[in-house]
């Protein structure tokens, strides 16, 4: 399950969503998003045009499925759920 | 069609493709008002073994402004769920249906109804938000043919509920009340009696109404009038502003779907998003260019601003007398903005205009159903080109079931309503001869509450 390391995930999720969401997000966005506990990262990969989707898959089980383009990855990592569930306001 | 597969994106999602909005003051209930929206439009009735039904992943609502903004005061949203008793056969039934209970029956839809009274339209999209009225509430089975659903009027007539705050509901299948000639519109805009006159001309025919074989998804609901106006009184002036209600229907489906591997159904994330609403019937399909349909579906009533410039010169008033050279001069020849039709389409016609009737929501553009309810239902001899017509019971009027949109938006469309606004234009003669030319049979409709007809079986009508 550990195909995709948190590292790359973030560096991935970084450069296709995060970075272009946040550009593209208005300044009362960007503060309602908030940056407490971020990452802070400094992508290099391409921006693809199409959605990059990360989702819990399992929460109990830490799983995060990432797809992009036609590829899917599922690892652990349990403090990103949490993060992702806090974020959720599920946690 | 009225809106039956009108937009590209929509084209692709029958179950959630508002095809027709009707809002009318209930003819045997004048007290109330019966608001329907139709969604699975051009449904062969031999299409089993898993006939037609509701999305289990599509919101369904019906949004009624009472003070003129656009903006949804009342809503109604219908959700459902199906349930499969043995999933061991490929039958939908493994018997006749006698009763809505049945266990021969094998699979099955049920649905919950909400109402939500805010203004803001985020509210109304919240999941499972709004005050419950009804739950796991049947609806009919298909019409399958005479050995598995013998007595079809009695199955639809059980699964007529009357739930909480005097409030009626259906829904399941019906025919299609909706009546055009399909073929020849879509034909670069034929209409088979004058197609002699036609650009590319032919010898003159008959018009031919494909949907009366055709059944269609039906979501009914009859609501006290004074549980929809904004003073929750029953007006008796029609021309009070607080007697015209604004009407529309709309679906929607959550911004992400997440497939699994193993044949389960999909699930749903995040917010409800809109893909498909309906207030005027042929708003989306024939005002609106192909370019844009998709934006109309997705956003709001209260958005229609950008549309305007649509209703304003309408495409269709310009192919008219190219499609037909020489017959309509005076329309060729005006040029100015189709006030008329704004009126009509998305503003309502204010006070002044047709003597003793108004059906004015105020002046920002919205593409709603506009239903004046101190307005009393015709009830004798009520004529099918409503307000054109000379009743003022039906379209604009709102929408009654048997109302013929095409023969009333064609007429307006080449210029019968003009002089409505502009007493300097004069109608070209041959508006008089646009027409539907179609008389939907006896059996479309019903004279009590869903209003629709019993939908064709697959036996029956195997073919369409």
């Amino acid at each position: 399950m550990e195909r995709l390391s948190r590292r790359s995930f973030m560096k991935i999720a970084g450069a296709a969503t995060g970075a272009a969401a946040l550009a593209a997000a208005p300044p009362m966005a960007r503060a309602a998003i908030g940056e407490e506990g971020a990452v802070r990262t400094h992508p290099t990969a391409d921006v693809p045009e199409e959605p990059l989707v990360a989702y819990v898959r399992d929460a109990q089980r830490g799983e995060v499925t990432v797809t992009s383009g036609t590829a899917e990855h599922t690892y652990r990592d349990r403090a990103l759920v949490q993060r992702l569930l806090r974020a959720a306001g599920r946690a | 069609m009225s809106s039956h597969r009108e937009a590209p994106s929509i084209s692709q999602d029958p179950a959630a493709d508002n095809a027709d909005t009707y809002a009318f003051v209930s003819p045997d209930d004048p007290s109330t008002v019966t608001i329907i929206t139709n969604y699975v439009p051009l449904e062969g009735p031999p299409g089993g073994p898993n006939f037609f039904e509701f999305g289990d992943d599509v919101l369904y609502s019906i949004y009624i402004d009472n003070d003129g903004d656009a903006l949804p005061d009342i809503t109604y949203q219908f959700q459902f769920n199906t349930k499969i008793r043995n999933e061991d056969t490929f039958l939908y039934n493994t018997g006749p249906i006698e009763k809505i209970d049945s266990l021969n029956w094998n699979k099955r839809q049920f649905y919950s109804v909400h109402v939500i009274h805010s203004h803001h339209k985020d509210n109304h999209e919240r999941d499972g938000g709004g005050d419950l009225l009804g739950d796991n509430l049947a609806c009919p089975p298909c019409n399958v043919g005479p050995r598995s659903t013998p007595n079809y009027d009695a199955l639809a007539a059980s699964a007529v509920h009357h739930i909480a705050r005097d409030v009626t509901v259906f829904a399941g299948q019906r025919n299609d009340g909706f009546f055009v000639d399909l073929g020849a519109i879509f034909d670069l805009g034929d209409i088979r009696e004058l197609q002699e006159h036609h650009v590319i001309p032919s010898a003159a025919g008959h018009s031919v109404d494909p949907l009366k074989t055709l059944n269609i998804h039906t979501i009914a609901i009859k609501v006290p009038i004074s549980h929809l106006t904004r003073d929750h009184t029953m007006p008796s002036d029609p021309m009070s502003p607080g007697a015209v209600l604004g009407i529309w229907g709309g679906a929607s489906r959550r911004k992400v779907q997440v497939r699994s591997e193993n044949g389960k159904p999909s699930k749903g994330s995040g917010p409800w998003v809109q893909v498909s609403r309906l207030g005027n019937p042929l708003f989306n399909e024939v005002i609106v260019p192909v370019g844009d349909k998709d934006r109309w579906n997705a956003v709001d009533p209260s958005d229609d601003k950008g549309f305007e410039k649509y209703v304003n010169q309408p495409e269709l008033a310009k192919l008219l007398p190219v499609l037909y050279p020489g017959v309509f001069p005076n329309l060729a020849a005006y040029s100015k903005d189709r006030a008329d039709l704004h009126a009509i389409l998305l503003t309502g016609i204010p006070s002044g205009v047709v003597p003793g009737f108004q059906n004015f929501t105020g002046p920002k553009p919205a593409d709603m159903l506009r239903l004046n309810v101190a307005i009393p239902p015709t009830t004798s001899n009520p004529n099918a080109l409503g307000l054109v017509g000379g009743d003022a019971a039906g379209f604009p009027n709102g929408r009654r079931v048997f109302d013929d949109i095409v023969s009333i938006e064609l007429k307006a469309i080449a210029g019968a309503t003009i002089p409505l606004v502009d007493p300097s234009f004069t109608p070209d003669g041959a508006v008089g001869l646009v027409s539907s030319y179609l008389e939907p049979g006896v059996d479309r409709f019903q004279s009590d509450f869903p209003y629709l007809g019993t939908p064709h079986d697959g036996y029956d009508t195997p073919s369409s």
